[in-house]
């Protein structure tokens, strides 16, 4: 799988890679307008993660630019700009997705696996990690093929821990998934302590193996087990 | 000390003055007025006694004087009373025409009739003074009372031109508000302490209005430049905890991100204030607050979980008002996690929607809250708490923009935080 980070903050678009680069992505970076015109003209890739204020340009006119070439590739804005106007206006330019920054890594992966589980939909739409199945439409979940009953924000976070596999992932980064558009009032995570602790017996119970760790100090991590 | 208004005052001192001469010159009118009749009234006495002396009455013989005294009611000629020189007295007659006494003038003087002495005696009425005097009284105060009334309407009418500026720059400047877009426009005028005013009122709210302006964009700017490394902050701590930490580092790393989502929260915080001064937030849609709370209640429901909270809604009637959907929702998010966060285990919340009026009344600390500085930007009443100290500022400034009331309340050791719809 190949990205392309068009980002002007080396750092943060360097942190991706990094962060990214363990999961099999490889990723591309453009720090300007100009170099990611000339990516996008010169590569095909999966999904491009695009920063909206460039030092020489404006985002909205690479995703005008996109369109204009008939491309295909899933856009995901990643911007400091919080408005519903700035929002509006990225989707109808064609973008798929929008993370204000700051972000967790952890989100923006797996937005991007759904962006991409969305593009390149064929007939069917799971997630299979080992024995567990998750169909993404029909909302549910089987081990070994029996259907298992889970609430919707404990299939929320299995899906949140597997596309983080083998990933840290912080309580702060958990709850804010978990809790979407309200993520900015909460000043309490320990929630997530319940749905971890009764997805964890779910799965247990239905026979699948134990993936979710405890990192101390830290959070959670899902871990195939050894 | 009572305020009148400026109009009133101008005229209440000229009534006060007008009355004042009026009180003056109605004694000192009458008094001259007499004086000068009885004055009148001894001249002619006077003259009458010159002309008897003068004509031919010196010969008149005692038959004579008789006969005159017969036909004459008002002079009388007496044999000599002594007098030796002309003498005008005022004494109080009986009138029999009249049946009562009157006033009168009357004449003393020394006449020689065929070289004989006598006393002549004229004596005058002054009913006819009186009745002048109280109809030209009359008349000076009816002339008076429609000066002063025709002052008066004058002097108030182009009073009220002359300061109809000044009026219209008092009521633009009661209605505006430096946090609105409506800056007064004054009408032009040729007085020059009016415009002169006007203008410096101008210059005063221009310069403000600058001020505040930059102020407001500046804390939207501040929170915006903090975006950036804040993202940097919060992937690079992302890209720290996937590494092989010791117990101690990952405690360090995992208060570090308590900390960086803390300053990510205030500052989105702040963000959604400036956001909400610069009148982002403008379109209005119908809103049910019931639908609302009842809708997000299991999110809440699960926030209070972890200290053993109950929520309790009572809900006796259905509140739809007009608002921002946006700002509502954070209105009540703010309210939910306000009585969670100062809530205390095991506590209670009750959510009461009742007439217009939408309460969250909540167990926790023993002591009211100091119920004029919490709803500022940052007053924290406990320290240690999570919050930010902008939870309420926000509620409180939604409540500003929609024209919603909101209330703090300590009753029965419950905290109640009403909005009023």
């Amino acid at each position: 799988m190949k990205i392309l980070i068009i980002e002007d903050e080396r750092e943060i678009a360097q942190s991706i890679k990094d962060y990214f680069k363990t999961n099999g992505i490889q990723c591309e970076t453009a720090e300007n307008y100009n170099l990611a015109l000339t990516k996008i003209d010169s590569y095909d890739y999966d999904c491009i993660l695009l920063d909206l204020m460039l030092p020489d340009g404006d985002g909205f006119d690479i995703l005008k630019e996109l369109k204009a070439k008939n491309k295909t590739e899933g856009v995901i804005i990643i911007s400091a700009k919080e408005n519903l106007e700035t929002r509006l206006e990225g989707f109808n330019l064609g973008a798929d997705d929008y993370l204000t920054k700051p972000f967790h890594l952890a989100e923006l992966l797996v937005r991007m696996q759904a962006l991409i589980r969305r593009k390149n939909f064929k007939g069917s739409n799971s997630v299979v990690f080992n024995e567990i199945a998750v169909d993404i439409f029909s909302k549910t979940v089987a081990v070994n093929d029996i259907k298992l009953d889970l609430t919707k924000k404990e299939l929320d976070l299995l899906l949140f821990l597997i596309g983080n596999e083998n990933k840290v992932l912080s309580k702060s980064a958990i709850a804010e998934h978990l809790s979407g558009d309200m993520a900015d009032m909460l000043d309490n995570h320990d929630f997530i302590y319940a749905h971890i602790k009764n997805l964890k017996k779910k799965l247990t119970q239905a026979g699948s193996g134990d993936y979710i760790k405890t990192v101390y100090g830290l959070g959670y991590k899902w871990e195939n087990e050894q | 000390m009572s305020n009148k208004k400026l109009l009133l005052k101008t005229t209440n001192s000229f009534l006060i003055y007008a009355v004042v001469i009026l009180l003056i010159a109605a004694p000192v009118f009458y008094y001259t007025c007499q004086w000068l009749y009885i004055y009148e009234t001894d001249e002619v006495l006077l003259f009458h006694k010159g002309a008897f002396v003068n004509e031919s009455h010196s010969n008149y013989k005692a038959a004579d004087i008789a006969a005159w005294n017969k036909y004459n009611h008002n002079v009388t000629i007496v044999p000599d009373m002594g007098v030796t020189k002309d003498s005008i007295v005022g004494e109080m007659i009986f009138e029999a025409i009249a049946n009562e006494k009157e006033p009168f003038r009357i004449l003393y003087a020394p006449v020689e009739i065929n070289g004989k002495k006598y006393t002549y005696i004229e004596k005058r009425n002054l009913v006819e003074m009186e009745g002048m005097v109280i109809s030209v009284a009359f008349m000076f105060l009816f002339i008076i009372i429609i000066l002063l009334t025709g002052i008066i309407w004058i002097s108030k009418k182009s009073a009220a031109q002359i300061w109809k500026p000044f009026y219209n720059t008092l009521s633009q400047i009661e209605e505006f508000e430096i946090d609105k877009n409506n800056s007064p426009e004054f009408i032009a005028t040729d007085i020059d302490e009016f415009d002169r005013l006007n203008k410096s009122l101008e210059r005063l709210i221009e310069k403000n209005t600058v001020i505040y302006k930059s102020q407001r964009e500046f804390v939207e700017n501040a929170a915006h430049e903090l975006q950036t490394p804040l993202a940097l902050f919060q992937t690079k701590i992302d890209t720290l905890q996937q590494l092989d930490l010791t117990r101690e580092q990952s405690e360090l790393v995992g208060s570090l991100n308590k900390d960086v989502s803390r300053l990510n929260r205030l500052n989105k915080n702040l963000l959604l204030l400036s956001k909400i001064d610069n009148e982002s937030y403008l379109d209005r849609d119908t809103i049910v607050l019931n639908d609302y709370i009842d809708k997000h209640l299991d999110f809440f429901m699960e926030q209070a979980q972890s200290k053993s909270i109950k929520i309790n809604t009572h809900f006796i009637n259905i509140i739809t008002t007009k608002g921002n959907t946006a700002l509502t929702e954070v209105l009540l998010n703010n309210l939910f996690l306000n009585a969670i966060r100062h809530n205390i285990k095991n506590g209670v919340i009750d959510i009461i929607i009742e007439n217009n009026s939408l309460k969250f009344v909540n167990t926790g600390q023993e002591t009211p809250l100091g119920a004029q500085s919490i709803f500022n930007r940052f007053s924290k009443v406990n320290p240690s708490s999570q919050g930010n100290g902008l939870g309420l500022a926000i509620i409180k400034k939604i409540c500003e923009i929609n024209d919603w009331d909101i209330r703090y309340s300590f009753t029965e050791n419950l905290h109640i935080f009403e909005v009023i719809f």
